[in-house]
């Protein structure tokens, strides 16, 4: 059962940001609670002092600015699930949304209050990060751009300073001839790998490779050696480089073995998703009408 | 009655409490409430064995809106341990701590938030001790004693007989042999041996254990969510030192069962600090609470089978494990039944099984739905299919030459099989397509079992009350967990008496007004409290037509009601009408009874077999061999029902039989570190969801109306279990070459064992 | 601490309600207001047993704060059926066998008018993606399924303007 705490509701981002300030480790950043709540209803966590951020204007919708997505931070995954901007110029973002929990979670959890969560089993932090998202932080007088791999810092910890919050997130769009794809795999409840893909083609080369790879290690992050091996390469000779590629990216996800799995298994799971999601990628891209 | 001239039995009518449900209306425990309510919370230990040194309970004392704060020590009552095969469980732990969750001090306060704030204040001193966290380590020759001395329990007439083996962790070893089993390996043309194992697993109702306690007067008044009110009634009972008479236990419906709520659970903390505070509590656990409180066996099986070259089998020796955790629970009879049951529904002429319930220290282990079935199935079904590739034989042909046949014994002494058990294994081939072309990098796999059904030296009663206007009030002590009993005893009266089944109402069981029932087990109810409500509506309505023949003039004997009413000649006369012609009133009552006792065998388990619950399953798959997931296309269920009552719930218990079996086979178990159960909520153990649905999940119900209970009827609900884990474990043979021996088969198992058998490693059954 | 005013509408009916931040939706719920067809069970936002309609939308009961509900609308088990009336997905559970022990129905026919409401005539996938959050240990799903296409099938027949 939780245990009491206060309520603020700041109607700025400025309040917000001098409310955390005051109140310090006893106060958190409340959007949906899909993970705040639970984790206080636990006991694993207590706040005194919870500040809402749904009641600061203009912290959650989607905007398409010149082509690049702007996600208020207090957005919902159902908002994104279902919104015509996201289906139609992001569709990769739009199915990994649906994808997330279950309906009743996407209702009311935010991205994010996902981002910010840092819980290692999760999806969207892998994917934004091969569109090379990133992330608004603001304070009260001040705010920063970082990019959003540099917001996770280790399991359900973020470089967020006492006084800041996320208040949106930017996704740039892939070049032209690019897709990118998100697969997941898992027998509980989170998921247990995800791996994230963003491929451009030019020429019947690969212009430009991006890797993600979450749920296996304490947070998730851009396999930049593992992208490098399939730069450059034609299309049609990707396959030991895919091979490599993923044994690269396993290493590198510092997988341990928990529930979920094996690191062993875990690591393996990320060479077969990356080849699976690097051709669905190259399915989109070849599905879609060239540009 | 032939099954043509049923009107209401075997109909797949509306369920009595479905309007309810679906509206929000049905009331369980967990929604119960009192003037006066106060609510416990337990403190448990948080680890698996050790010495308690001193619990420290005044800070939670003094803490707002506490009533009580009590140790074992501070229970008001006679007798601390209770059980229903030995009174080995303490109501809270007593000097030592035997698993980690059992519960060591309870609060009670006037809110549920009082109570949980006032827990954090309590403080248990211990002395951790070496624990033995698994069956194996248990029974180390240099283990220590988990109960150096236990009491039996004397309950029920089937575990007088109970056989623990003194200094050790054993407490309960069946052992039978039949036969010759060196010549029987002397002819053998192949002796095939295996491991086999099958993971603990959480209930996980929806509905979390509640109980209400009440005490009044001299008496004790408990709600709970329980499937056992009459043996809950005399355990509570020996604790208080209270005639039964002053002991009421009531259940509402419940949500859901599968056995996590048999015997005695939680009952009398409850009711022990309803004493103690002289106000109601309600004692309501979380579902995490549930996983530390009660959990199926962990089994493990060493199988050995001999065959000739035809495939005929000549021996089994089965030796099977269980863990069965802190406390015995219903685990000598769980281990009793499993080593029963192990060989399989075959004719087999040489056994010898041996089957231990093992103390350890992990939570306490019992009756979970197939009550051994599966666990012994998944090995000895596994290991019929190793034969049948060995010796190029079809596994469906291995089957069916060695399946017992209706009329032939099991076990010499114990009721013969009666029913036709090749035939449900056949129509299950058929249904799933077996000789069918297989695509590519797809299997099958069949697997048949069978339970000796129904319980074992059980009775029921009931009553069946004909009201004035001709409403009938069905008085049974079976318990409505969601299989239907309420609506197939309704049935059931109705086409006894010939009444309409809407003037037909099942009260909830309540041992002051409910007569004595055995409990909501075993697949009994439909069959044993069936034929006690048949013949309780049987002596009503002979009573009726008595009436009648004085008021119409004519012969009982010439009579019968049919739609509510009695006609003779030109006259007819209601039921209502005969009754208040009778007592000259709209008042008065027929009042039939009606009660099922057991019989009596020289079977093995000193019990007649009611009936055999049998059950076949067939599975194809696809795997993806690069994850080792299984992906599960088709199942097919085949239950041999006898007469279904109500065929739709028949098929429903069914399929989630099946559903149940297939949580356990691909993805569903505890995990257990060291004592420390890791996975006690739904984040971290998987239940099957909706996703899990096969494209095609069929049952087969076969009625050849040859059961012993109403109208041919058999039970049913537990079989679906039986067969998914080795059906599915066959398929994935037959689709990649390799086998599984312990479950679930999840995907990194099955990556595993392709990689292995790529990589030339021995696969791990073959010797 | 301070406690928050508030306006909600559950079933139709307005209800001027003063709760802590802390509580619980369906404490609200239950408590509060004795809509005991609410129930609980994992507290983890895993089953869907909980699952009520905040403004039509399918949400979490035991994990949602109460406070959350004002100025909206929240829609129950309770408040389905018109009288003697039962909804059509009511009646589709009824007829097709979809419940047993009956603790995850609530929950499951509020995720399912949820569903039909948004996709008036999901396909089988559709309905296990969206279901897949809704746990019933009873049924095996095969009869749920069934009683939701069905439902659909009925509801989309109906003539516009029911709104139901």
């Amino acid at each position: 059962m939780l245990r009491p705490f206060e309520l603020s509701e700041p109607t700025s981002v400025a309040e917000a940001s001098e409310l955390l300030a005051r109140h310090g480790d006893a106060a958190r950043i409340y959007a949906g609670g899909t993970e705040l709540i639970l984790a206080m209803k636990e006991g694993l966590v207590h706040y005194e002092h919870l500040v809402n951020v749904k009641t600061i204007p203009g912290l959650a919708g989607v905007r398409l600015d010149a082509g690049t997505l702007r996600l208020g931070a207090a957005t919902s995954h159902r908002a994104l699930e279902r919104d015509p901007l996201v289906r139609q110029h992001f569709p990769a973002v739009a199915r990994m949304e649906a994808d997330v929990a279950n309906v009743r979670v996407r209702e009311v959890g935010t991205l994010g209050g996902n981002l910010c969560f840092a819980e290692p089993h999760a999806d969207p932090g892998t994917l934004l990060q091969v569109f090379d998202a990133t992330a608004r932080i603001e304070k009260k007088g001040s705010a920063r751009t970082i990019p959003l791999e540099g917001l996770f810092v280790g399991p359900f910890e973020t470089c967020l300073e006492g006084d800041e919050l996320l208040t949106e997130i930017v996704v740039p769009p892939l070049p032209s001839r690019s897709a990118a794809a998100y697969l997941k795999f898992g027998f509980l409840e989170r998921p247990s790998v995800g791996v994230a893909v963003a491929v451009t083609l030019d020429d019947g080369h690969v212009a430009d490779a991006r890797i993600a790879v979450g749920c296996v290690g304490p947070v998730p992050r851009r396999m930049r050696e593992a992208e490098a091996e399939l730069r450059g390469k034609p299309r049609t000779e990707t396959g030991a480089a895919l091979a490599t590629a993923g044994r690269i990216a396993g290493r590198a996800a510092d997988a341990i073995t928990d529930l979920h799995g094996s690191a062993e298994y875990k690591e393996h799971l990320v060479g077969v998703l990356l080849r699976r999601a690097w051709d669905q990628a190259l399915a989109a891209i070849d599905g879609s009408p060239r540009r | 009655m032939a099954a043509d001239r049923l009107t209401v039995v075997g109909r797949a009518v509306p369920r009595l409490d479905a309007r309810d449900k679906v509206t929000g209306a049905a009331r369980y425990v967990s929604d119960l409430a009192l003037p006066g309510l106060t609510h416990a919370k337990v403190w448990r230990s948080p680890v698996p064995r050790a010495r308690i040194i001193e619990t420290l309970t005044e800070r939670a004392a003094a803490a707002p809106g506490v009533l009580a704060v009590c140790a074992a020590a501070d229970l008001p009552v006679k007798r601390l341990y209770f059980g229903p095969a030995y009174r080995d469980q303490p109501i809270l732990a007593h000097e030592v701590i035997r698993y980690a969750g059992e519960p060591v001090v309870a609060v009670v306060a006037d809110t549920e938030r009082h109570a949980q704030a006032a827990l954090a204040l309590v403080d248990v001193r211990y002395e951790e001790l070496p624990a033995a966290t698994s069956a194996e380590q248990a029974l180390a020759a240099n283990a220590s004693l988990i109960h150096p001395e236990i009491e039996r329990a004397g309950h029920f007439r089937d575990l007088s007989g109970l056989r623990p083996i003194p200094g050790t962790n054993v407490c309960q070893h069946y052992a039978y042999q039949r036969g010759d089993l060196a010549h029987a390996l002397e002819d053998a043309d192949l002796v095939v041996e295996g491991v086999y194992r099958y993971p603990a697993l959480s209930h996980h109702a929806l509905e979390p254990h509640c109980v209400v306690a009440r005490v009044d007067g001299d008496g004790l008044t408990v709600w709970a969510t329980t499937q056992h009110p009459f043996p809950v009634r005399r355990e509570l009972a020996d604790v208080f030192d209270l005639p039964l008479a002053a002991v009421q236990v009531v259940v509402p419906l419940i949500g859901g069962a599968f056995g996590g709520k048999c015997y005695t659970k939680t009952e009398p903390l409850a009711a022990a600090l309803a004493a103690r505070v002289r106000r109601p509590v309600r004692l309501a656990l979380s579902m995490e609470e549930n996983a530390r409180t009660i959990t199926r066996h962990a089994v493990s099986v060493v199988i050995k089978t001999a065959v000739t070259r035809d495939g005929t089998l000549l021996a089994r020796e089965c030796d099977v494990v269980l863990d069965t955790g802190a406390y015995a629970d219903i685990g000598p009879r769980v281990a009793t039944k499993a080593g029963y049951r192990a060989p399989g529904p075959y004719r087999i002429p040489t056994l010898r099984i041996d089957a231990k319930c093992v103390y350890t220290n992990n939570v306490p282990a019992g009756a979970y739905r197939g009550y051994g079935v599966p666990q012994v199935t998944w090995a000895g079904e596994s290991q019929m299919d190793v034969i049948a590739e060995r010796l190029g034989l079809d596994p469906l042909a291995l089957r069916l030459k060695n399946l017992l046949k209706r009329g032939e014994e099991y076990v010499a002494g114990d009721t013969p099989i009666d029913g036709d058990l090749a035939e449900g294994l056949e129509q299950t081939a058929r249904a799933v397509g077996w000789t069918a072309p297989l695509a590519r990098g797809r299997g099958r796999g069949l697997a048949c079992a069978m339970k000796d059904g129904g319980g074992t030296h059980s009775t029921s009663t009931a009553i069946v009350r004909i009201n004035a206007d001709g409403s009938v009030d069905v008085l049974a002590g079976s318990v409505e967990a969601g299989q239907g009993i309420r609506t197939a005893l309704a049935q059931i009266t109705a086409e006894t008496l010939g009444v309409p089944f809407a003037s037909v109402v099942v009260a909830a069981p309540d041992t002051s007004v409910t007569p004595y029932d055995w409990g909501t087990s075993a697949s009994r109810s439909t069959t044993i409290m069936g034929l006690a409500v048949q013949e309780a509506a049987r002596d009503a309505r002979e009573q009726v037509l008595i009436l009648a023949a004085t008021l119409l003039d004519a012969e009982a004997s010439m009579l019968t009601i049919r739609d509510g009413a009695i006609a003779h000649g030109d006259r007819a006369m209601t039921v209502a009408e005969v009754i208040s012609g009778h007592y000259g009133l709209v008042g008065g009552e027929v009042t039939g009874v009606g009660s099922f006792v057991p019989g009596k065998s020289a079977g093995s388990l000193g019990g007649a077999t009611v009936f055999w619950e049998s059950g076949m399953g067939a599975a194809e798959v696809d795997v993806d061999r690069e994850t080792g997931a299984i992906e599960l296309l088709k199942y097919i269920s085949a239950a041999d029902v006898g007469q279904a009552i109500n065929p739709r719930e028949c098929a429903a218990q069914d399929e989630g039989a099946a559903m149940q079996g297939i949580g356990p086979a691909l993805f569903e178990a505890r995990v257990n570190d060291a004592g420390q159960l890791v996975n006690p909520g739904l984040i971290d153990y998987r239940v099957p969801a909706f996703t899990d649905l096969p494209p095609t999940l069929e049952t087969v119900l076969i009625e050849n109306a040859d059961g012993p209970g109403p109208f041919g009827a058999k039970g049913v609900g537990e079989s679906g279990t039986f067969c998914v884990a080795p059906a599915i474990g066959s398929a994935l043979t037959q689709a990649t070459g390799v086998r599984l021996t312990e479950l679930p088969m999840t995907p990194e198992r099955v990556w595993r064992a392709l990689r292995d058998a790529e990589r030339g490693s021995l696969p791990p059954t073959l010797k | 601490m301070k406690e928050i005013a508030m306006t909600v509408i559950v079933n139709g009916d307005k209800h001027d309600l003063t709760v802590p931040p802390h509580e619980t939706l369906i404490e609200c719920l239950r408590d509060r207001l004795g809509l005991l067809g609410v129930k609980k069970s994992c507290d983890v936002q895993v089953c869907g047993t909980c699952t009520v309609l905040l403004d039509d939308r399918p949400v979490s009961a035991c994990t949602v704060l109460a406070f959350e509900a004002r100025g909206r609308s929240v829609r129950t088990i309770e408040g389905l059926a018109r009288g003697d009336d039962l909804h059509p997905v009511q009646e589709a559970f009824v007829e097709h066998g979809a419940l047993q022990c009956g603790f995850c129905t609530p929950g499951m026919i509020m995720a399912t008018v949820a569903l039909i409401n948004e996709n008036p005539r999901p396909t089988a996938d559709e309905v296990k993606h969206y279901m897949r959050g809704n746990i019933c240990r009873c049924t095996g799903y095969k009869r749920i399924l069934e009683a939701i296409l069905d439902a659909s099938r009925r509801m989309s027949g109906a003539s516009a303007g029911n709104g139901r």
